[in-house]
C-alpha cells in the first residue's frame, strides 16, 4: 500500500489535479481570442489607406504647333460640337462587361513610354505625306514609345510603379460618372475598391471596400474596375503580392 | 515570451498592409443614360392626353442636360411590361445602356389627369423614386413638367427648371409680340399684341410681363401684371429701353436715351423715384441686368469705343469695373442666377454672332456656341443651368435651348416663325 502510495506521483497513469489544466486551457483561449481580436480591430481601422504609394502624378500636356491666338480675339472652341440639329439615335450600349482584348504587355522590361504624347494621328499622317522624306533619311531615331505605352504616360521609375500607373490609367478610361451627382457632394465623393489580380491580368475579384454613400458613384467605379478588366499580366514580383492580397483602388471624382 | 507575443500580433497586420493603395481621380462626367417609355394610359381618356404629356416629358428630359435619354427604337423591353420593381425585367433595360428607367401611368378620373411616375435604378431594379400628381384635365403639359422637375430634383437635389415661365418675342408681320408660356415655349399667351414690342423681362415673383413697347412712337417700358392690361412703366419723354427687374422685384434698372448717349437709371418697380447710375453724356450704356445679390449690375457700354460688358456696384455707382476685353461687339448680357458667371452675345472676328460666358471674377471667356449660324440673346435658367437663346442655324430664328457649358443644343418645340430675345422667368 505504501508503495503504492509512494509510487503515485511518477506514475503516467495517475490523474493530476485537473485545476492546473483547466486554468492553462482557460487562459490561453483567453489570450487567443484577446490577440484575435485586437488583429480583427487593427484591421478593421487600418483597411483603407493601408500604404499609400504617394505616386508622382502622371501629367501629360498638350503644345499647340505655330502662333498663339490674339488675345484681343474672342476664344474658339477647339473641338467642334456635334451638329446638333438632329439628334442622332444613341447605339444601345454594350453590356456592362463586353470581352475586351488587351494586349498582354510583355513583361520583361519595355522600353519606358517617354515621348509618346500628343499627337499621335498627327505623326501617322505626316509619317505617310512624308514616307519618301523619311526613308531617304533612315538615321532618324524611334521617338513613338513603347507599343504598351500610355499616350500620357511619363518615363517610369521603377517597375512596379509603372504597373500601377498602367493599372490607374486604363481605369480611367472606363471612370464614366453621372452628371447628375450635384457638385457640392462631388467634392467629398470618396470610394475604395478592393481588387485581386491573377498572374495573367484577369480580375479575380473585385469588392466595395469603402463605400462613398452614393450608390450612382458606388455603381460607376465598380463598373469602371470590370471594364477595365482584364488587365496586363503583372510584373513577376508583383504578381505574388497581386494575386494573395490584391491592391486597394481609391476613386476620387 | 514578449517577442513571441508582439510577433503574433504583428503577423496578420504585415499582410494586410501589402495591398497598396492607387488613388484614381479625373472621371469623365457624361449624361445618365436613362430610359423613358412611352406613359401607360390605363383608360381611354388617358389615352387621348398621353401624346401631349409625353411631347412635354420627353423633350423635359432631353434638355435637362444631365440625362442622356435613349432612344426609343433600341428599347427591349415588352410595352406592356408592369409597372413595379417585381415586374419589370430589368435586365432588357440595362441591355439597352439604361441606367435609370423612368414609367408614367397616367388615367383620367371625371375632370382630372391623374399621374403616377416611378424611378427605377436599372442595375439593382431598386424603385427610388414614387410620385402621384393630378391637374386638370386640359392640363397634360403641367402634369409633365412637374414629373421633370421632380425626377431633377431626384438627382441633382436642386429645383429643377421645368415649371418655369418663358418670355419672349414674336414676329407677326410687321410687328412684334411679347407671348408668355411654358418654359418650352408652349402654352403661349399675348402678353402684348400690334405695333412693335419687344424685350420682355418676367419679374422675379413671375406675376408680370415688363417689356419695350413703341405704341406711343418713342421706346417705352410697359408693365402687364397677372390678370390685367398692360400699363406704363417709365414714359419720360425720351427713348427708355430694356427694363430688368432686380432679384427682389422691387426696383428696375433701364436704359434712358439722353443727348447723344444713354445712361442707366434705377427706380421702384413702378417706375417712380428714378436715380441715374452712369454719366456717359455721350456714350451708351445699355442692357443693365442684375447680379442674384441684387447689389450689382452688369451692363453695355461703349465708353472705351466698342460695346464691352461693364459692372457697377448699384449703391456706389461710381464704382464700375470693365469685365470683358475680347472681341469688339459685346452685348446682351446675362447674369446667371447662381452669380458667377454673365452670359452675353459677341461677334467674333468672322462676324458671326455667338453665345459666351464671362466669368464675374476671373474675367474668363468661354465660347458656348460656335459655326452654327448667329446665335443671340442669352437667358439663364431660374437654377443657372440652362441657357434659352435664338438663332438662325435651320434658317428662320428660333430659340433653342443648351446647358451653360453650351453642350446639348436643343431647338425649343415652338411652331415655326421668327423669334427674339427670350427671358427665362420664374
Amino acid at each position: 500500500m505504501t508503495a503504492v502510495a509512494s509510487a503515485a506521483p511518477v506514475s503516467l497513469l495517475v490523474r493530476r489535479p485537473e485545476g492546473m489544466l483547466l486554468k492553462f486551457l482557460f487562459w490561453s483561449a483567453v489570450v487567443h481570442a484577446a490577440l484575435f481580436s485586437v488583429a480583427l480591430v487593427y484591421a478593421k481601422l487600418h483597411e483603407e489607406a493601408a500604404i499609400d504609394l504617394d505616386q508622382k502624378p502622371i501629367k501629360a500636356t498638350l503644345v499647340r504647333q505655330g502662333t498663339p491666338r490674339d488675345e484681343k480675339l474672342l476664344p474658339r472652341i477647339e473641338q467642334a460640337p456635334p451638329p446638333p440639329v438632329e439628334q442622332k439615335a444613341p447605339e444601345p450600349a454594350p453590356t456592362p462587361a463586353p470581352p475586351k482584348t488587351v494586349a498582354p504587355a510583355p513583361v520583361a522590361a519595355p522600353a519606358p513610354p517617354k515621348t509618346k504624347q500628343a499627337g499621335e494621328k498627327k505623326a501617322d499622317a505626316r509619317q505617310q505625306l512624308f514616307g519618301a522624306f523619311d526613308k531617304m533619311s533612315k538615321s532618324k531615331p524611334d521617338t513613338t514609345g513603347a507599343a504598351n505605352g500610355d499616350p500620357s504616360g511619363d518615363s517610369a521609375v521603377a517597375e512596379g510603379e509603372a504597373y500601377y500607373a498602367q493599372l490607374r490609367a486604363q481605369i480611367t478610361r472606363f471612370y464614366d460618372v453621372s452628371d447628375t451627382i450635384p457638385d457640392s457632394e462631388r467634392i467629398r465623393l470618396t470610394a475604395q475598391v478592393a481588387v485581386v489580380i491573377s498572374p495573367a491580368g484577369q480580375l479575380e475579384r473585385a469588392r466595395l471596400a469603402k463605400s462613398s454613400g452614393n450608390d450612382l458613384f458606388d455603381s460607376a467605379v465598380m463598373t469602371a474596375v470590370k471594364r477595365a478588366a482584364p488587365f496586363a499580366p503583372p510584373p513577376t514580383h508583383l504578381r505574388d503580392p497581386l494575386s494573395k492580397y490584391g491592391v486597394v483602388l481609391q476613386f476620387r471624382p | 515570451m514578449r517577442t513571441l507575443f508582439l510577433s503574433l500580433l504583428l503577423c496578420p497586420l504585415a499582410t494586410l498592409a501589402q495591398a497598396p493603395v492607387i488613388e484614381i481621380s479625373g472621371a469623365n462626367f457624361r449624361p445618365l443614360p436613362i430610359a423613358v417609355p412611352l406613359p401607360q394610359a390605363l383608360n381611354d381618356g388617358a389615352r387621348s392626353v398621353a401624346p401631349e404629356f409625353d411631347d412635354a416629358f420627353f423633350f423635359d428630359c432631353s434638355a435637362a442636360g444631365i440625362f442622356q435619354v435613349l432612344d426609343r427604337k433600341s428599347y427591349l423591353a415588352d410595352s406592356r411590361e408592369g409597372f413595379s420593381a417585381s415586374t419589370i425585367t430589368f435586365s432588357r433595360w440595362a441591355d439597352v445602356g439604361a441606367e435609370a428607367l423612368v414609367k408614367v401611368q397616367l388615367s383620367v378620373d371625371g375632370r382630372d389627369l391623374r399621374g403616377e411616375m416611378r424611378l427605377f435604378t436599372v442595375s439593382s431594379g431598386k424603385e427610388e423614386l414614387r410620385l402621384v400628381h393630378v391637374v386638370p384635365l386640359d392640363q397634360p403639359r403641367k402634369l409633365a413638367h412637374f414629373f421633370a422637375d421632380a425626377l431633377y430634383k431626384q438627382f441633382t437635389r436642386e429645383p429643377g427648371p421645368f415649371q418655369s415661365h418663358l418670355a419672349f418675342v414674336r414676329r407677326v408681320g410687321k410687328g412684334k409680340d411679347v407671348y408668355l408660356g411654358d418654359w418650352d415655349g408652349k402654352r403661349a399667351t399675348p402678353v402684348a399684341q400690334g405695333n412693335i414690342n419687344l424685350l420682355p423681362v418676367v419679374a422675379p415673383q413671375g406675376d408680370a410681363v415688363a417689356f419695350t413697347s413703341y405704341k406711343s412712337g418713342k421706346p417705352a417700358l410697359y408693365i402687364q401684371r397677372a390678370g390685367s392690361a398692360a400699363v406704363p412703366l417709365v414714359t419720360s419723354g425720351a427713348m427708355v429701353t430694356g427694363a430688368s427687374f432686380s432679384p427682389d422685384g422691387r426696383r428696375i434698372a433701364y436704359s434712358m436715351a439722353l443727348g447723344e448717349g444713354a445712361q442707366l437709371f434705377v427706380a421702384d418697380s413702378n417706375g417712380g423715384n428714378p436715380q441715374p447710375l452712369t454719366d456717359t453724356p455721350y456714350f451708351i450704356n445699355s442692357s443693365p441686368t442684375w447680379s442674384p445679390d441684387g447689389k450689382r449690375l452688369a451692363f453695355v457700354s461703349n465708353r472705351a469705343g466698342t460695346p464691352q460688358l461693364y459692372v457697377l456696384t448699384v449703391a456706389n455707382p461710381k464704382d464700375v469695373r470693365r469685365l470683358t476685353f475680347q472681341g469688339n461687339y459685346n452685348q446682351t448680357p446675362d447674369w446667371s442666377p447662381r452669380g458667377d458667371l454673365i452670359a452675353f452675345t459677341a461677334r467674333d472676328e468672322r462676324n458671326a454672332f455667338d453665345l459666351f460666358t464671362v466669368n464675374v471674377e476671373s474675367g474668363k471667356v468661354t465660347r458656348l456656341t460656335q459655326d452654327q449660324g448667329n446665335n443671340q440673346e442669352p437667358s439663364f435658367s431660374p437654377n443657372g443651368r440652362l441657357i434659352v437663346f435664338s438663332s438662325n442655324r435651320t434658317g428662320g430664328n428660333m430659340l433653342w435651348v443648351m446647358t451653360a457649358e453650351g453642350q446639348n443644343q436643343k431647338m425649343l418645340p415652338v411652331e415655326k416663325g421668327d423669334y427674339s430675345t427670350p427671358d427665362w422667368g420664374p
